[in-house]
């Protein structure tokens, strides 16, 4: 998908200006938010008043007021959207990693939805990579 | 810390299931990324086609009524949707950092198996204090930026996405026109937009 490997670019991009990302687990969006809004809300409604969140604006404000921004921002910063990156993996490659999981154990089962439903279902019997990119994904 | 924001305290957030037209209001904290998928995907029906400008249109012409009493915005009621409350600056389009994870919570439940197949349309409302077409021309802007943000950051496919601002002109039934309830963004499942091999 064009749009994620974007984002991924911005994010690579990104965090080579607040030094090496850390290894980290995959992150929802929601927590990836959460994390930032706690620890660059008082950097972002002080440094980049009036930007918005959408299209690289904010990351972009941090950077170039790199300097003034708190420790603690830039502690989690690469940590937060590496994580994001790698959930966005986990969820593009979804349908190629199960999809011997999918024809095995739920042909037939009409649905994204429901194929999901079903292979977590059986997660004891898929396959360890299968089983991994779902967790990965945050579908579990 | 930011100052605390009045409405930043409480964020209405509510699922409305099929037949139901009244939300019903809950704490964030009680919405899960399973809660929102659940509530946007029970599409039973096929949706009907839309048009951004029509639905403009009628909602400003509409005599400020609820939005299951119009033609075109009641068919788009009976859909699965939830309303969700973000926080902006004053007069602003920059969702406050307040707003961040609700804006995640919807892209991860965007992302998900069982709603990836689906369009989906932000609609901006005001309460309504302040003038008639600043609100509209606000509310527009703000849906927009929704969207923006959750085609950008979030990598939803912006060609899912619809945004509309109505303004004050679709109130909450039964709420006082002016109330911050009024205040609020809509998501509503459009239906499938591709059929994936």
């Amino acid at each position: 998908m064009l749009n994620r490997r974007m984002l991924i670019v911005t994010i690579v991009v990104g965090t080579a200006g607040f030094g090496m990302p850390v290894a980290a687990q995959t992150l929802s969006y929601a927590e990836a938010t959460t994390k930032l809004a706690e620890t660059c809300g008082g950097d972002i409604q002080k440094l980049c008043k009036g930007l918005n969140l959408g299209n690289g604006r904010i990351l972009e404000c941090l950077q170039q007021n790199a300097a003034k921004v708190s420790a603690g921002c830039k502690g989690s910063f690469a940590q937060v959207f590496q994580s994001i990156s790698k959930r966005e993996e986990a969820q593009s490659s979804y349908e190629q990693t199960c999809k011997r999981d999918m024809n095995a154990r739920c042909a037939g089962v009409k649905g994204d939805g429901f194929v999901l439903a079903c292979l977590v279902k059986k997660e004891k019997r898929v396959s360890p990579e299968c089983y991994q990119v779902i967790t990965d994904a945050g579908w579990r | 810390m930011q100052p605390m924001i009045s409405r930043a305290a409480l964020l209405l957030f509510s699922i409305m299931a099929l037949p139901m037209v009244v939300p019903e209001p809950a704490f964030a904290q009680e919405v899960s990324q399973e809660r929102i998928v659940k509530g946007l995907g029970k599409l039973t029906a096929a949706a009907p086609a839309i048009d951004i400008e029509i639905l403009r249109q009628e909602a400003i012409n509409g005599g400020d009524k609820p939005m299951s009493a119009l033609p075109n915005w009641g068919r788009l009621a009976k859909l699965p949707q939830m309303v969700v409350e973000i926080n902006f600056e004053n007069d602003s389009v920059a969702i406050q950092p307040t707003s961040y994870r609700t804006l995640g919570m919807i892209a991860d439940a965007l992302h998900h198996p069982n709603l990836w197949d689906y369009n989906f349309l932000v609609v901006g409302h005001t309460s309504a204090t302040g003038s008639d077409a600043h609100n509209l021309d606000l509310s527009g802007r703000r849906a927009d930026a929704i969207k923006e943000v959750l085609a950008t950051t979030f990598a939803v496919n912006p060609s899912r996405l619809y945004a509309v601002g109505v303004g004050e002109h679709l109130p909450i039934e039964g709420s006082k026109e002016d109330a911050s309830v009024n205040r609020r963004v809509q998501l509503i499942n459009l239906g499938v937009f591709k059929r994936r091999s």
